[in-house]
């Protein structure tokens, strides 16, 4: 950024009082450098030179990749924020949540499942003995997710230069969904295989 | 002589000292004063004020987690009005939950919608989280920032997992003895933790009350200052990340 | 490249030597973490439960023969249901008598007898009374099943039913419910050995 000498009465009295016409090219080439002393001609090479192509394109874009938060962020913010209103507002008028009879420590029903996020938890409880499905594997899913920052250190960021990692990172995630479906869907009394059609046991 | 309409009466409210000590500009209509704005205000701050035109886009972020930091208004509110109406005693809550759904104006609503937005945050924190994985959004310098999300993923699946039991219907008290035997499979001091968790040695009203003051105001507030932590980082790392 | 004095750059100590200011800011983090860890210690200590009634107390069941004047067939091996502390009582001579298939009562065990917690090892299910068919404890939840004096048998516990410390004063049975005592493991078979496959069963 460069600030240019506004004419001003206080000014050198012997500064013309005019600015000097400079064309827009000499301008942006920068201001003239002093070269190595005593090697005449290399006092004129412009500080243009050091500067790479892309990054001068990218300069030259810089005003058309931001837009005002006020009013185009806030207007996105309301918008969605309006979506999920109207969302919940109108799913709480329709389905209503459910509760059963009070808790009573005495009965067990006959289908007793945790809340549907730890259902995949339930589900591999049911495979893996119980330090290992119910301790180490959880345990493991939340500070693997924790310290996949530290772990990933390469430096791409769309998924497609780093497949390995998405695909990774993807079949870990759709595992969790389909034991949490299996654990939510297809589980009944006894924790016994219950095809969806031959009865639902799940409650949100 | 003209009488004075509703505009004049909007100027001299306008022009008030009151009205000026509110705002302490006109309504924003310019750029330079619509970004005035956004630095001025105290909630409009967590912006900056010119923001990176993809983050704008909905197919960038699918605003996954602002719509999380939506929901946790929504159901701190939400969460306020139900609290006038509860009781966490054993002998209690279930009546109590019983009277908000049978004689409490919007009692059924401010309930399912609590329960409805709590299901829907689960959901879009996990998906947020993903979101932020497809972008390599937690590449340098924003490492940190992720270890947060996932402590914030944690707090959530906590807030929602407190809440389930305080209904006292059977569905919470054996979803909840269930979610707790879990625990007790640690390898050590397994017994020890689900006994300071409970409350006791089975889910009861030692475990109705802890769970209630986590759910109400510990886990909440914790999760406050981890989303103030949250949003600071994002601010200081550039906002949303840049496009891939 | 040389070296520029930073603005507002502290003189240290010479090399090898601890400066006062640095002593002090190391006396002042290893206070603050002493404070912490006693902050810590201090919090769990104060969110300790601290169980007066209710199960995790002591509690008095009577004589062998009150217990046979409310269940009769105690004497011929069936549990005694005792809901307060949450347990089966279990007269060990009259209920191996029960599954052996003779008819033999025993009226007072002596200190031959288990209080076997209801909650099921695995997921805390409520355990229902005695499968008739099987003489076993079957959990309808998850399908984990125990012999009579709750030994794992079969389904997916991590081990057998626990169980609370009996006492017998001039035979008065008093259960203390303070302490849980973790079942045998998987695969005690001090009794009934019979093969899950063999035998009908209550739960699938």
């Amino acid at each position: 950024m460069t600030i240019e000498k506004r004419p001003n009465a206080t000014a050198d009295k012997n500064a013309p009082t005019q600015a000097p016409r400079v064309p827009a090219v000499e301008r942006d080439r920068g201001p003239k450098l002093p070269g190595p002393p005593g090697v005449p001609g290399t006092e004129r090479f412009r500080l243009l030179a050091y500067v790479k192509q892309e990054s001068m394109v990218r300069v030259d874009k810089r005003p058309d990749e931001t837009v005002l938060t006020w009013p185009h962020l806030l207007r996105a913010e309301f918008l969605m924020a309006l979506l999920i209103s109207v969302l919940l507002v109108v799913a709480s008028v329709f389905i209503h949540a459910p509760l059963e009879e009070m808790a009573n420590a005495g009965v067990t029903p006959h289908v007793a499942k945790a809340p549907w996020y730890f259902l995949g938890l339930q589900e591999l409880l049911s495979y893996f003995n119980a330090t290992v499905g119910g301790v180490l594997l959880p345990t493991l899913y939340l500070v693997g997710l924790a310290v996949i920052p530290y772990i990933d250190r390469s430096p791409y960021k769309a998924a497609r230069d780093r497949k390995t990692a998405w695909v990774f990172f993807m079949s870990l995630m759709l595992g969790g969904l389909l034991i949490t479906l299996i654990g939510s869907f297809f589980r009944g009394p006894g924790w016994n295989w219950v095809w969806p059609w031959d009865g639902i046991y799940f409650t949100l | 002589m003209t009488f004075p309409g509703p505009g004049d009466l909007m100027r001299v409210v306008r022009e008030s000292s009151v009205w000026r000590s509110l705002f302490r500009q006109p309504y924003p209509t310019t750029s330079r004063t619509r970004a005035l704005a956004v630095m001025n205000n105290v909630f409009l701050h967590l912006h900056p004020v010119r923001v990176k035109k993809h983050a704008v886009r909905y197919t960038y972020t699918f605003c996954l987690g602002g719509v999380s930091f939506f929901l946790f208004l929504v159901l701190t509110v939400t969460g306020v009005y139900l609290m006038f109406f509860y009781v966490p005693s054993v002998t209690r809550a279930y009546q109590d939950i019983l009277s908000i759904e049978n004689s409490v104006a919007f009692g059924t609503f401010v309930r399912n919608m609590h329960r409805w937005g709590a299901h829907l945050m689960v959901l879009t924190v996990f998906l947020h989280m993903i979101r932020v994985f497809y972008h390599g959004a937690y590449k340098p310098p924003r490492e940190f920032n992720w270890v947060i999300g996932v402590v914030l993923l944690f707090c959530t699946l906590w807030l929602s997992f407190t809440g389930y039991l305080l209904p006292w219907d059977q569905i919470a008290f054996w979803a909840i003895t269930v979610g707790t035997q879990m625990a007790t499979y640690a390898p050590l001091l397994s017994r020890e933790s689900s006994f300071i968790l409970l409350g006791g040695v089975e889910v009861g009203q030692g475990t109705l009350i802890r769970f209630y003051v986590m759910h109400v105001i510990a886990f909440p507030l914790i999760v406050a200052i981890l989303l103030v932590v949250h949003f600071w980082r994002i601010r200081k790392d550039g906002g949303v990340s840049g496009p891939v | 490249m040389t070296h520029l004095p930073t603005y507002g750059e502290v003189p240290g100590a010479p090399v090898g030597e601890m400066s006062r200011r640095s002593f002090m800011r190391r006396i002042f983090w290893v206070g603050a973490g002493i404070l912490s860890i006693e902050f810590l210690a201090g919090t769990l200590n104060f969110l300790w439960p601290n169980v007066r009634s209710g199960l995790g107390g002591k509690f008095t069941i009577g004589t062998a023969a009150d217990i046979a004047s409310t269940q009769p067939t105690w004497t011929q091996g069936q549990p005694f249901g005792f809901s307060k502390a949450r347990v089966f009582f279990i007269n060990v001579p009259a209920s191996e008598a029960l599954v052996g298939g003779s008819n033999e009562t025993v009226a007072d065990p002596g200190a031959n007898v288990l209080a076997l917690y209801r909650k099921c090892p695995h997921l805390g299910c409520n355990i229902p009374p005695l499968c008739d068919k099987s003489h076993w404890f079957e959990c309808l939840c998850h399908g984990s099943k125990y012999n009579i004096i709750g030994e794992k048998r079969a389904g997916p516990a991590p081990r057998g039913m626990d169980r609370f410390a009996v006492t017998v004063t001039d035979g008065v049975y008093g259960i203390d419910t303070s302490a849980i005592v973790a079942g045998p493991p998987i695969g005690t078979a001090t009794f009934d050995p019979r093969d899950t496959t063999t035998i009908p069963h209550c739960a699938a």
